[in-house]
């Protein structure tokens, strides 16, 4: 395993009394895209500002390279950070902006030109350099935000919240823009959301905070399949998440001796009436009967929502034109697979 | 057909107050270029004859020199005391605002008159004794001013969202100095200009408090205005009609030095 590029130690913050973060430990490795994600006030949003030096942990270490630069002055640390509001200089244009960073760092004027133009070039913004903030949509004062942060070539770039005042479709042409610039200057970031399908698409890896505490990381696809708390469950999608006795009724007593378990709501398939075929209970699967209580569809999933022996499921399947449709109040038969049924964790374990 | 209406409405009433503000203006206007003006609608005839009269009294000069410097002394301290407190409040000391907006709205709470005894018993003797001086003045009138200050600053600072900016231009390598200078200061300019330019025709209007502590001592173009109101309306006219252009001519400076600096400074 690499030495960690950024890596921090027990950082523990306070606001009035209340614990914000928690000893929380984190280690990034060079070129890595992390993302903190988390509801409102989990502390992620804190986690960010203590590693740029805005907010001063009462606790910890912040080694970047191997350097601890707790102590240092936001401008000294060498960390360059997008805000969420993007908190562009209105008095200055588009290249006065990205500019700033380097004429207060002493670059002489033909360098400056010469990363200017690079940088506008790179978030496609050439034709507007002589435009004010107040002058550009929503996605390119981002693109503004984020050249200027990257202009002063920092160690680590840091995110916070940068698409949520963006409409969905600039949204998702942004997030992949983001991923192409940092994959393209191997830019370490760490990224800070609490919007889930936003940090699954970005991140190489995921840190989902919660009171303070990183709960569990790892890859986009680890957190989404094997979520350890049923907070991760919940926070990751619309896992079912059931107690031993509702998932006893559903799978049987062979299902171990946790006291809540998550279910994928695509792993439970939806059969039309009695006879369907294309589910198999010679591996292991199991057949109950349920009603339909609502439907809707979210584009490309159909979501049902169907009662089973006194438990309420949701259940996701593929809108591809062949899938069976039914009335609210239908008889269903569900196929569930017991492989699918996640036992959780106790929170805090 | 409905917009149409609500237009007519809305001039109509734009109109009513235009002529509610501007009629006393133009009766005073015409009144200090009137020769005769008894029982006509408008005056029989007109004259420059209380104009020139009053450029002539060398006291009018005076007074409207003396107005002029006390008001922008005091403006000017006010400035240089106010800007950094209310930017070290706003920006790191937000707990502190409750108290500040208690302190500003005191001289609304203070009749003139019984601030005007109050500071003259204080100042008429012991280690301070100022009263009768223009340090008095001085003193009271950045008291005076004190709430168009604070609140013109503060609304600036956080409609330009001052902490952020500065964040954002420490995160850039500026120092807290120079990010003030560089990013907070052109963005607040045309608040703090108006903020100075309306504390400024306050105290150019101020008449009790500038009478009562300094009357006798210091004549300013409002206690000028307030002796010789007996000896001619028409000479008073003038004066009120000078008085108000020199605060017109003065204010459209300042703003367009305020747009010039606020340009360069985007540059």
């Amino acid at each position: 395993m690499n030495a960690s590029y950024l890596e921090l130690q027990g950082i523990r913050k306070t606001f009035g009394g209340s614990i914000v973060l928690d000893n929380v430990d984190l280690s990034i490795q060079e070129g890595e895209l992390v993302t903190l994600l988390g509801p409102s006030g989990c502390g992620k949003s804190t986690l960010l500002r203590c590693i740029a030096g805005l907010t001063e942990p009462d606790g910890g270490r912040i080694l970047l390279g191997r350097k601890d630069i707790a102590s240092l002055p936001p401008r000294n640390r060498e960390v360059g950070m997008v805000f969420q509001s993007y908190a562009l200089f209105p008095n200055l244009t588009v290249y006065g902006n990205i500019e700033y960073g380097l004429k207060m760092r002493g670059v002489d004027k033909a360098e400056r030109q010469r990363r200017c133009e690079e940088l506008l070039a790179l978030v496609d913004l050439e034709e507007k350099r002589g435009a004010y903030p107040q002058q550009l949509s929503g996605g390119q004062q981002q693109r503004v935000a984020l050249a200027r942060s990257l202009a002063v070539q920092p160690k680590v770039l840091l995110l916070d919240e940068p698409l949520s005042a963006l409409d969905a479709k600039i949204r998702k042409n942004l997030r992949s823009e983001i991923r192409d610039i940092q994959k393209k200057l191997n830019m370490t970031t760490i990224f800070v959301t609490h919007d889930q399908e936003e940090a699954l698409t970005l991140s190489d890896r995921i840190c989902i905070m919660n009171n303070g505490h990183i709960v569990q990381d790892g890859t986009p696809e680890t957190l989404y399949s094997r979520p350890r708390t049923e907070f991760v469950a919940r926070f990751m999608g619309s896992y079912n998440v059931l107690t031993h006795a509702e998932a006893v009724r559903l799978f049987g007593d062979d299902i171990g001796r946790a006291e809540s378990y998550a279910l994928r709501p695509e792993s439970v398939r939806l059969l039309a009436g009695f006879g369907e075929h294309g589910f198999s209970e010679s591996v292991g699967g199991r057949i109950v009967e349920g009603t339909i209580d609502s439907v809707s569809v979210l584009g490309n999933v159909i979501r049902y929502s169907v009662m089973a022996n006194g438990v309420r499921l949701t259940i996701d399947m593929l809108n591809d034109g062949r899938t069976f449709r039914t009335e609210t109040s239908g008889a269903v038969r569900l196929a569930l697979n017991p492989s699918q049924l996640l036992q959780l964790e106790k929170e805090g374990a | 057909m409905m917009k149409s209406k609500a237009g007519w409405t809305h001039r109509s009433l734009m109109l009513l107050l235009m002529i509610y503000l501007l009629i006393p203006l133009i009766g005073t206007f015409m009144y200090g270029f009137a020769k005769q003006w008894q029982t006509t609608v408008l005056p029989e005839s007109w004259t420059l004859e209380w104009v020139l009269e009053m450029f002539k009294d060398l006291r009018f000069l005076d007074a409207l020199w003396t107005s002029f410097y006390l008001c922008a002394v005091s403006v000017a301290l006010s400035l240089a005391v106010m800007l950094p407190a209310v930017f070290v409040i706003t920006v790191y000391l937000p707990k502190w605002e409750t108290f500040m907006k208690g302190v500003v709205v005191l001289p609304y709470a203070v009749p003139g008159v019984v601030a005007a005894v109050g500071l003259i018993r204080t100042y008429s003797s012991g280690p301070i004794d100022i009263t009768g001086t223009a340090y008095i003045l001085v003193g009271a009138y950045f008291v005076v001013i004190l709430p168009y200050m604070y609140q013109g600053i503060r609304n600036s600072l956080l409609t330009v969202s001052a902490p952020e900016l500065l964040n954002s231009a420490e995160m850039l390598g500026a120092s807290r100095m120079r990010a003030f200078a560089t990013v907070i200061l052109p963005n607040i300019w045309p608040g703090v200009m108006i903020s100075t330019l309306l504390s400024f025709s306050v105290l150019f209007g101020e008449f009790v408090l500038t009478n009562m502590l300094v009357g006798g001592h210091i004549q300013t173009i409002q206690v000028y205005l307030y002796q010789r109101v007996n000896e001619s309306g028409h000479l008073a006219s003038a004066i009120a009609v000078t008085y108000f252009l020199f605060i017109l001519v003065l204010s459209t400076v300042l703003m367009k030095l305020g747009k010039k600096f606020n340009g360069e400074a985007g540059r």
